[in-house]
């Protein structure tokens, strides 16, 4: 059987007896099943799948018209985002065993329209990485190159919709964490805008960043997964109370103009694949009627480090929480409290997780927070501004994903600093809170998947979908 | 010798009485079973988020308006760090940069009628810690975080206060006012309204403030009294010897009456503090500002001044009238319903408010229209003041709902004022009495109480005392 890859023709094939929900779960933990190898989940809900896939046949029969708008969705949920009486860890020891006592808003509007959750999925421990590496539970492998790395932090939630174990996946992004590794893996993610999803449920990392996003095989699954988790949630003071409205494909739209940033096309880090791919997809676009104009942008060599200060300083006081008493691992050699906290988190955090910890903590304390912390603040309000600048004139901003495709395993992860370089292109729309959606354009002459990026003003999704949609 | 002058400077917590906790929606508790009153964002769990409580804004709000102090119509929540067991998202949310409202003051007046106006430096919100107690269990200590996120404003005074019992002052003004405001019940015991005492002294005439000394958490208003006497008494000790001491952070016990230091872990810490990214800045419109100072009860001192100024009572009755907003309440509610405010006041202050014994005023069993009708018998003297205290009074809180009047029909104690009853009896006195009455009328005047005396027996000490001397005195002079 081959349900396809988008929720409109499963949905048809349902309605119309081509194979019930039940056939189409028990297709997918086949898949999971043969690509186990790739470590992309941590644990698989299968009997929990089964029994809803029942459930909603029985449903689907019975009360067809009480049935959710995304009915046959089988998805997989990232390892940081909270579903209820389920085991979360964000990757980490320290919270190993932890088991949500409450399902995030984003979960809890999918499973109000029917979708079926099939898993929990790697990650980078607390999001944190470009690789995938820095798991509790070993890294996840990308399925095109078997030594290659997915891609992070939402690694495993990639491969999963990679490798067609499920429809789509929740994923989450601080600097990249879903574009990256949609690029990597050939697939399509978005970054919602920052407030556009409730971030309530969703491990914290780097608060004023963090956003749930999608994975898919294609637009129109990720706008209907879209619309069902966008919205403001009385939850999270932070999403926004901008109605979301539909994302539907109504709109016809000419000619648009595009910007694209000179300065990336000829920065050191791109590779040659990556930059005759962005040239290619610039004049496909052209070709297509649009206009593509090259912009400066003057802090490109500020973003990554802007990024870094301001998410570790917000992971900093985000993992402090941590400190093995109410829940979570705690050290059985402690003595007293002090030792507590030492051992407990010591043991529990893994060498990246505490890195970021120790940056934040330094950047955010006495007779350096002005020189770091309120100087990086400045440089983001700056580089929002710039990027507002270009959306006066442009409708949409083209990049590349990243400078290079997937990296071989064990590459990069011995020097962290051209890890976090490998986040350039990625960390602008999160430093200027706007959406962004990586869709695969070609391949690099080793076979492995280049992905391109368009960004688009402020909750601007409907555009940004309707754009891409147009583009295969 | 060097005159010394004592400098305070105080840091009150305020726990707000809202419905739920400050950023999230668990209900607030005094007293209930340990870790009852949590859920997974106060007890921190992974991707639970804080959210703002209006409540506590408002409330913040109100006590801003009623200081004068200027509300910041953008202020802001910020992260502070520290790792302590009923800390447990390892900050508190407070704000430091920008605060709900800054500058203000708070007059006080002292016991020698004097009054003095106490400096406000700013307020902010915050949310409390839990509890951790140390003396249940000999190897653990335990947790309670019933009262982790629990809304709190703090107060910071300039360093205006002089004396202990300026201190004692402020604190019972504040009390007075947050209860008056209805966001605190300012009850110390219960560590709703809990203080930190900057304590200093300097030379008398000299500008330069002396190192100073924070006296921590102490719990009744006497205690900061006390604490600031040995204090100051003991920095001044030091400073006679040409001893120096450093700013310290103590703690005062109150059966000893000393001060210690405390085991000092958090004085070289840094606290990080950032703007917290969960919570956007809070915007404060002006129509808002307009709307809550609309809102605001009258003050303390102005219910105090109107019924000084306006009823007429004296110093002593106004003050204790005014001291509880639902006594003051009360007190006018009956005002408007024609009672006569000495006769109110008096009843008040010597019936109702013994009576009550401290509950609150709102627990009275007597309606306010009963009241009415027993300060009207007063008023026309249907009764005498006295025997209403005496013996209706009693009657009355045994039959709450009785009209007085029957009451004091059965009681037999209503005055006779009717001049035919009163002339019948005196007739008859003076008949039974005539030798008596003869007597009176060659001249010996001091019969003429006997009289009096014979004819109050005669009813039953029910007749108006006046009527009787005047009819009494009409007969003997015909």
């Amino acid at each position: 059987m081959n349900p396809g890859r988008s929720l409109i023709a499963i949905q048809e094939k349902i309605k119309s007896g081509n194979f019930t929900i039940s056939d189409l779960v028990q297709y997918y933990l086949e898949r999971i099943e043969g690509a186990k190898h790739l470590n992309a989940y941590l644990e698989v809900f299968a009997d929990e799948a089964i029994t809803k896939a029942k459930i909603l046949d029985e449903k689907l029969k019975n009360q067809p018209d009480q049935c959710g708008k995304l009915i046959g969705a089988v998805i997989s949920i990232k390892d940081v985002i909270c579903y209820e009486g389920h085991k979360v860890s964000a990757s980490s020891k320290i919270l190993n065993g932890f088991e949500s006592l409450y399902s995030a808003t984003a979960v809890q509007r999918l499973l109000d329209e029917d979708v079926i959750i099939i898993g929990r999925t790697n990650c980078d421990e607390f999001a944190m990485g470009s690789g995938n590496e820095n798991s509790a539970y070993g890294p996840v492998i990308n399925g095109v190159g078997e030594n290659r790395v997915p891609g992070g932090s939402s690694g495993g939630a990639a491969v999963s919709v990679q490798m067609d174990t499920c429809l789509a996946a929740l994923g989450s992004e601080t600097g990249g964490s879903i574009r990256q590794p949609a690029a990597f893996t050939g697939i399509y993610g978005l970054k919602p805008s920052y407030g556009r999803v409730s971030r309530y449920g969703l491990i914290a990392y780097g608060s004023s960043f963090d956003q749930i996003g999608v994975f898919s095989h294609d637009v129109k699954t990720m706008a209907s997964l879209l619309e069902i988790i966008a919205g403001n949630d009385p939850m999270d003071a932070t999403s926004s109370t901008t109605p979301a409205g539909k994302y539907d494909f109504a709109d016809t739209r000419g000619p648009q103009k595009i910007a694209y940033i000179d300065d990336v096309l000829n920065h050191p880090s791109i590779s040659p694949d990556v930059k005759s791919a962005t040239l290619k997809t610039i004049a496909d676009l052209e070709s297509r009627g649009h206009e593509l104009v090259p912009v400066n942008f003057d802090f490109l060599d500020h973003v990554v480090a802007t990024y870094y200060i301001l998410t570790t300083a917000e992971a900093s006081s985000n993992l402090g929480r941590y400190d093995g008493i109410r829940y979570g691992h705690r050290s059985k050699e402690a003595k007293d409290i002090h030792e507590l906290y030492i051992k407990s988190r010591s043991e529990g955090f893994g060498d990246e997780v505490k890195r970021r910890i120790m940056m934040g903590a330094f950047v955010l304390s006495v007779g350096y927070y002005d020189a770091y912390f309120t100087k990086a603040q400045k440089v983001r309000r700056l580089i929002k501004e710039e990027i507002e600048n270009i959306f006066s004139t442009f409708a949409l901003i083209l990049m590349p994903t990243t400078p290079d495709v997937a990296w071989k395993l064990n590459d990069k992860s011995a020097d962290p600093l051209k890890e976090y370089l490998a986040d350039i292109y990625t960390v602008i729309a999160n430093l200027a809170g706007i959406p962004a959606l990586s869709f695969p354009v070609s391949q690099s002459d080793n076979g492995m998947p280049i992905g391109m990026q368009l960004m688009a003003p402020q909750f601007k999704e409907r555009d940004l979908l309707n754009f891409v949609e147009t583009l295969h | 010798m060097v005159q010394y002058q004592t400098v305070v400077g105080l840091e009150v917590h305020i726990q707000m009485n809202t419905y739920s906790k400050a950023f999230c929606g668990d209900a607030l508790s005094f007293g209930a079973e340990p870790n009852t009153h949590v859920s997974t964002i106060s007890l921190a769990h992974p991707g639970t988020l804080p959210k703002p409580n209006k409540e506590h804004i408002n409330k913040g709000l109100k006590l801003a308006l009623s200081l004068n102090s200027e509300v910041n119509k953008v202020n802001a929540f910020d992260r502070k760090h520290y790792y302590y067991a009923d800390s447990p998202k390892a900050y508190q949310i407070t704000q430091d940069r920008l605060p709900i409202c800054v500058g203000g003051a708070l007059e006080i007046e002292l016991a020698d009628g004097s009054k003095k106006n106490v400096r406000i430096h700013h307020m902010h919100m915050e949310e409390d810690a839990g509890k951790t107690i140390h003396d249940i269990d000999t190897q653990y200590s335990m947790v309670d975080l019933n009262r982790a996120g629990t809304p709190l404003l703090e107060l910071v005074t300039e360093p205006d206060l002089n004396s202990g019992d300026e201190v004692l002052a402020f604190i019972a003004q504040l009390q007075q006012l947050v209860r008056y405001l209805g966001i605190s019940d300012g009850d110390m015991e219960k560590g709703s309204l809990r203080c930190d005492v900057n304590i200093s002294v300097n030379p008398v005439g000299s500008k330069i403030l002396g190192e100073r000394c924070e006296v921590k958490n102490v719990n009744s208003k006497k205690n900061a009294k006390a604490a600031v006497l040995y204090e100051s008494q003991r920095q001044i000790a030091l400073l006679e010897k040409g001893l120096t001491f450093n700013k310290q952070t103590l703690h005062f016990d109150p059966e000893s009456g000393r001060t210690s230091p405390m085991r000092d872990k958090e004085d070289a810490d840094d606290y990080r503090y950032f703007p917290d990214p969960d919570l956007p800045p809070i915007r404060i419109s002006q129509s808002e500002i307009d709307e809550i100072q609309e809102l605001l009860p009258a003050l303390p001192w102005e219910v105090k001044k109107k019924m000084k100024e306006q009823v007429k009572l004296n110093e002593y009755d106004s003050t204790i009238l005014s001291s509880d907003k639902k006594i003051a309440d009360y007190f006018f509610n009956l005002l408007e319903q024609k009672a006569n405010p000495k006769l109110l006041a008096n009843l008040m202050i010597n019936k109702i408010l013994p009576h009550l014994n401290g509950k609150e005023m709102s627990s009275i069993e007597i309606e306010e229209d009963v009241i009415i009708s027993f300060l009207s018998l007063i008023e026309n003297e249907k009764v005498s003041p006295s025997t209403a205290y005496q013996k209706l009074w009693p009657a009355l809180i045994d039959n709450p709902s009785k009209p007085p009047k029957d009451l004091a029909q059965s009681l037999g104690i209503l005055q006779i004022k009717d001049d035919g009853i009163i002339s019948k009896i005196i007739e008859e006195v003076i008949s039974e009495n005539s030798v008596q009455a003869e007597e009176y009328r060659k001249g010996k005047k001091k019969v003429f109480g006997f009289l009096i005396g014979q004819a109050m027996r005669k009813s039953k000490g029910s007749a108006a005392p006046d009527v009787v001397k005047k009819a009494l005195m009409d007969a003997l002079h015909n």
